[in-house]
């Protein structure tokens, strides 16, 4: 059974001028799949994402996540935010816990398991430090960790490292693959990355922009478990000259 | 093809230990980072500053004592600073009910009088300012429902408010209170609405996402995120307060600052009324002072952003 379904979904921003950012997409996504959303800016990766988030509302067709229609945002859907949206106010570990806490998650219940994310994302240290505190890659593991303590069902990444500089969002797309060896939730990752895209995923979705639509479904059949070290390997190379290709095609 | 994993909880993971991604940034890494030579220079620079800002009092005082003639300027209206402290000093220090002074060692009683009707009234335009400002910045339905009332009340001086005070609240504290929780209570609310208002949506969706239900949002996410804007309410509303009570106590009230204000001036003891002036001047600094301190504690969060940022 596939725990994301999207059915014929478009989505029309109202406006003084409407804007059409999906247009009849359908995708489907099975448990445990880690599916990457790539395309330029504009494309209607990131309504695509919010819809599935429960932030924004379709306009047309269906959504069903885990057989059921997606209402709103719950916890079942951990997102992760292109900025960590972490809040300032709260120190690391209070940041971890806020979920499960407003939930009202018994502490013996969240307190092994936000500890255990903690030193999973490397940042058992750090427990006490508030956001401001961090570099820009500690805090979207902080993110991570913030949404994975949920336990989430399937986990949204919103261009999770789009703003990091080159170095640090390597080591955070190794910190992500060896996460999701351990845990293996279902992942829809947005991205304009291509090589990010590839390193991560099972499957890549390229999409092309006004009206916001999938153009192509790419698996990619890289051995798992993967290293940022995979980046340089022929299979690879191979895969993002037929997305360069793709892209290229897309954008002319 | 797809790889399907058994998910596991995260509890029973055996995660490779304390992986060596990303370092912290620079000074921000741990929770101290003061710069060197920051507690040498600290004491030295606080005493430059205190003298640099007495500068200007001191010269003034010294002009005025020495403008003076036989205690006076201005042929006898105004006393002298060493006139002045002489007042205060038995207005403060003197013995009660004796000979004809009736101010003599009554300071501290008006000074609390004053004080404890600022607090009060202050406290009402808290807990009813910031839950308003916080419904109006964040419903749209509540700001239809009060934004406009609270927008066409607010031009109406407090001063205007005094004679309908008097008739409501007659002679006595009541209406001080009401004047003060009045006038604070506009900064307040309309400083913590555009603070609810200005929460980052991101913050929003995030707390939507990890299960927070509306009340859970208001008081953990929209509340914190607008406290900076709520203390700028604050602090322009306490010198409102202080501005109402002074007000209200000259007309309608027998006791604090603003009664002996008026009665000094009345009987022309010139002298008790810059004595009271400067009081008032010096409560309102010191109530600042106290909001200002709160604000330091309960904004550190903010106070490291602005360094680090």
């Amino acid at each position: 059974m596939g725990t994301v379904l999207f059915q014929n979904v478009s989505k029309t921003f109202p406006g003084v001028r409407s804007v059409r950012a999906l247009d009849d997409v359908s995708l489907q996504i099975g448990e445990g799949d880690f599916v990457a959303l790539l395309g330029p800016s504009g494309c209607g990766k990131s309504t695509l994402l919010n819809l599935l988030a429960g932030f924004d509302r379709l306009s047309d067709g269906a959504l069903l996540f885990d057989g059921r229609p997606v209402t709103r945002p719950g916890p079942d859907r951990g997102v992760v935010f292109q900025e960590a949206a972490l809040f300032p106010w709260l120190d690391v570990w209070n940041n971890v816990i806020f979920g499960p806490k407003v939930q009202g998650v018994p502490k013996s219940e969240y307190e092994p398991r936000a500890r255990e994310l903690l030193r999973l994302v490397g940042l058992d240290a750090f427990a006490e430090a508030l956001p401001v505190q961090l570099s820009g890659g500690m805090r979207q593991r902080v993110g991570i960790a913030r949404a994975l303590v949920m336990n989430p069902r399937a986990l949204l990444m919103d261009e999770p490292f789009g703003a990091l500089d080159a170095q640090t969002r390597l080591s955070m797309q190794q910190l992500l693959l060896d996460v999701w060896e351990t845990l293996g939730t279902t992942v829809l990752f947005v991205t304009h990355d291509i090589d990010e895209a590839i390193l991560l995923s099972d499957r890549i979705c390229v999409m092309s922009a006004r009206p916001g639509r999938i153009v192509r479904t790419i698996p990619i059949t890289l051995p798992r478990p993967r290293s940022i070290a995979s980046l340089t390997s022929p299979a690879f190379v191979a895969y993002k000259a037929d997305i360069l290709a793709e892209m290229n095609v897309v954008h002319h | 093809m797809s790889v399907t994993m058994e998910p596991a909880a995260p509890t029973d993971t055996r995660a490779p230990a304390a992986p060596a991604y990303d370092a912290p940034s620079g000074t921000a890494g741990a929770a101290s980072g003061r710069p060197r030579g920051a507690t040498l220079r600290r004491p030295t620079r606080l005493a430059g500053r205190v003298l640099l800002g007495l500068a200007l009092p001191v010269i003034v005082l010294a002009a005025w004592q020495l403008a003076g003639r036989g205690g006076s300027l201005f042929g006898g209206v105004l006393p002298t600073p060493d006139r002045v402290w002489a007042a205060w000093w038995t207005w403060a220090f003197g013995a009660q009910g004796l000979g004809l002074n009736p101010y003599s060692g009554t300071w501290l009683a008006n000074v609390l009088y004053s004080a404890e009707r600022v607090a009060k009234g202050f406290g009402c335009a808290i807990l009813i300012g910031v839950p308003a400002g916080i419904a109006i910045g964040w419903n749209r339905i509540a700001a239809g429902a009060l934004d406009p009332t609270v927008q066409i009340l607010r031009p109406i001086p407090i001063t205007a408010w005094l004679p309908f005070s008097i008739a409501v609240f007659g002679i006595g504290p009541g209406g001080a209170i009401f004047l003060i929780a009045l006038g604070a209570f506009y900064p307040i609310v309309v400083n913590t609405s555009q603070g609810a208002r200005d929460v980052d949506r991101m913050l929003i969706r995030a707390a939507l996402m990890m299960g927070a239900g509306p009340f859970t949002i208001l008081r953990r996410v929209v509340l914190p995120a607008a406290l900076p804007s709520v203390f700028t309410g604050l602090r322009i509303g306490l010198g409102i307060g202080w501005t109402a009570v002074i007000v209200a106590e000259m007309v309608a009230v027998k006791s604090g600052l603003g009664y002996v204000l008026w009665d000094a001036y009345y009987v022309g003891r010139m002298d008790v009324v810059i004595a009271d002036m400067i009081t008032i001047g010096l409560l309102g600094f010191l109530s600042d002072r106290l909001v200002l301190a709160i604000e330091h504690w309960a904004l550190a969060w903010r106070r490291l952003q602005s360094h680090h940022a």
